[in-house]
């Protein structure tokens, strides 16, 4: 288990709440300046930004830092999100959980791979949580947006969701969402090959998270995680769970982006996840649609 | 970027890792032949020893014999354009040891077995047992106990000697960034431990800061198999399928998604093309290009966006260029929501071009279009 709850006590939903303190690591770029704008509307409380060399000025009224130990000096950030580019990724990271930030989100896709086990070894060492790389990050409905997950798509309420890839994320929430379902959390993971935080982890925290009643996992083909999800659902789980594998018409053989590894002597089917989900209690479907049938259904 | 087994050779040898002593031969170039010797096809793909692409000479004859077959060879679809001819070994022993990562547990991560020299996938089906796996913490490195651990596991006894071979490989990964770095067969002779084969795969996202190690071997493989190396298609994911529905997607997950829910409304697409979940228009219009140039009989072209980090007025930006720029008679399904949808939308309005908000309506359409229908 890389991640605890962050805070102890109030209001604690699940990675983010009402009380974390943002930092954006890279908030001078393209990305940084819009995402910025989008977690401020949101409600998301952003202290501060850092770029090297830009101290002194602000973007959309945050304040800039040089550093992340100059912005942890004036702000008391608890939570990071970067948008620095992939080659500079690794050292960001590594410079804001040396100043001390538990609970880091690294947006970019196509950070050297090394570099992210890097991140990761240091990660563990000092009991920080990482989501992605490459993730949409995590909304907690009516508190607090942690990433990119489009405010209008998603509602407070009782059903926490984990999935790997951001977009399907946003589909299954906008469906919720339409129907009228509301969610506790909502956290992608990102599309890997090498993940921080994993869909085991999020359950986890989910089951322990007195505001969320249902637990909707979204997975695809390729890999296990979804695998070790369900082993610590069936060992420990007792809230209902759905299940939504992606890929099922997938052809066989076929890699469709999101690496699936080998290494865990499995092939990863779509198949093979929805039986061991299924053993494991899971309620199965198969579209977005279904997924809503089975919450209703469940009262 | 996977290498020969030469290239990867050469990286051994640079790093203090023994291999046979051998030449690369080409059709053009067959000066380095030698006999008695072992000839070995040059393919990045796996599985050539079963599929004949290994032969033993013990005569000059025999080896140009060799080469001559396997030069005409085609292995899983790839012309085979060099062979390495190598030195026999004497082998008492093959071992299997590689050094990769395990992506769900964050980690770099050791894997040896003494039943090297077959397929190691094979092994791993049917007697997991007999391959240890060995996670390493990246920033402690290969620590001493683990290698250790290895060596008694592989019941390999010059430990001193294993255990420098192992941190050589571990280095090697390390500094070249290689997401695979794989010996089957290790072999043990008379004079020790020999990486007879070598797989060894450098990470793509690490080329901006290895540009000579990149340089030098992709340049060296368009030598060889006289073809420039495949453009860089940065984030987009291109993989051709069998039906008539295009499918483009901003996402694997919506993408997988998408697939599923064509098959089920009884359609079946024609490719899967994944932009990645942080794009541009300039993305969108080469997906679209890669999608029209690939696929010239689709019957219609779904393309599924829903915008987290992707803008929506970026993403209608990119398909009405790529219309203005080429002429497009099928029916276009665009379900388009999420960051900056508005703008999106206005634009694809402006351009005469519907769009669909609901994703099983958008699918039920694009298949019903392909079907010939209205």
């Amino acid at each position: 288990m890389r991640c605890g709850s962050q805070r102890e006590g109030n209001d604690m939903a699940v990675l983010v709440d009402r009380n974390t303190r943002v930092i954006v690591q890279g908030i001078t770029g393209k990305s940084g300046i819009l995402q910025t704008k989008s977690l401020i509307d949101y409600g998301t409380v952003v202290v501060a930004g850092v770029t090297p060399g830009k101290a002194g000025t602000a973007v959309e009224g945050v304040p800039v830092f040089n550093s992340v130990a100059d912005a942890m000096k004036e702000t008391d950030p608890n939570a990071a999100i970067s948008f620095v580019p992939p080659m500079f990724a690794k050292d960001a990271a590594m410079e804001a959980m040396e100043a001390g930030i538990k609970l880091l989100v690294l947006t970019m896709e196509g950070i050297p791979k090394h570099d992210v086990l890097d991140i990761l070894s240091y990660a563990s060492g000092r009991g920080v949580c990482v989501l992605g790389p490459g993730t949409a990050g995590v909304i907690s409905p009516g508190k607090c947006k942690l990433g990119a997950h489009p405010a209008r798509m998603f509602r407070e309420g009782r059903v926490g969701v984990v999935s790997k890839s951001g977009a399907l994320s946003y589909e299954v929430g906008k469906t919720l969402t339409d129907a009228g379902i509301g969610q506790s959390t909502v956290v992608a993971l990102g599309g890997g090959p090498i993940w921080g935080t994993t869909q085991r982890d999020v359950v986890e925290l989910f089951n322990a998270d007195p505001e969320t009643e249902i637990i909707v996992l979204l997975g695809e083909i390729g890999g296990s995680t979804e695998i070790a999800a369900a082993e610590y659902i069936a060992e420990s789980v007792r809230k209902p769970v759905v299940s939504l594998i992606v890929g099922r018409s997938a052809p066989e053989g076929k890699s469709l982006g999101h690496a699936g590894a080998i290494i865990r002597g499995n092939k990863g089917t779509a198949a093979s996840k929805m039986e061991a989900l299924e053993k494991a209690g899971a309620l199965l479907a198969t579209t977005p649609a279904q997924v809503v049938e089975l919450i209703r259904k469940l009262g | 970027m996977k290498l020969y087994e030469f290239q990867g050779k050469s990286l051994f040898r640079e790093a203090g890792i023994p291999v046979p002593k051998g030449a690369v031969v080409t059709a053009s170039d067959r000066s380095g032949l030698f006999a008695p010797s072992a000839v070995k096809a040059q393919v990045l793909s796996g599985g050539r020893g079963k599929a004949g692409g290994v032969l033993l000479a013990s005569t000059m004859d025999e080896a140009k014999k060799a080469a001559d077959s396997i030069l005409s060879m085609e292995l899983k679809g790839e012309p085979v354009k060099a062979v390495l001819v190598e030195e026999k070994m004497n082998i008492r022993a093959e071992y299997y040891l590689a050094v990769t990562f395990d992506g769900e547990a964050g980690t770099p991560l050791f894997m040896a077995s003494a039943s090297g020299g077959m397929d190691i996938e094979s092994v791993a089906e049917h007697t997991p047992e007999k391959i240890l796996k060995l996670p390493v913490d990246t920033l402690w490195g290969l620590t001493d106990y683990k290698i250790r651990e290895m060596a008694d596991f592989l019941g390999y006894e010059n430990k001193k000697e294993f255990a420098s071979f192992a941190r050589k490989l571990w280095n090697l990964f390390r500094e070249k960034e290689a997401v695979l770095v794989e010996i089957n067969p290790l072999v043990v002779t008379d004079s020790g431990l020999v990486a007879l084969d070598s797989k060894i795969e450098i990470d793509d996202d690490a080329k901006p800061r290895l540009k000579d190690l990149f340089e030098q071997n992709l340049s060296e493989q368009a030598r060889i198999t006289g073809k420039e190396a495949d453009a860089d298609h940065g984030t987009i994911t291109y993989v051709p399928l069998d039906g008539n529905v295009g499918l483009i997607s901003d996402g694997a997950g919506t993408g997988m998604l998408t697939l599923d829910l064509i098959k089920d409304f009884g359609g079946s697409a024609a490719d899967f093309c994944e932009m990645g979940g942080l794009t541009s228009p300039e993305v969108m219009y080469s997906a679209m290009d890669q999608v029209f140039s690939d696929k010239k009989d689709i019957r219609s072209l779904l393309v599924v966006l829903i915008g987290g980090f992707n803008r929506m007025d970026e993403m209608a930006e990119g398909i009405t260029s790529y219309l203005r720029d080429h002429s497009v008679s099928i029916p276009l399904v665009v379900r388009l929501c999420g960051t900056m949808e508005e703008e999106g939308k206005t634009i694809m309005k402006e351009a005469g071009l519907p769009v669909y908000d609901d994703l099983r309506t958008a699918v039920a359409d694009a298949v019903r279009f392909a079907a010939g229908g209205e």
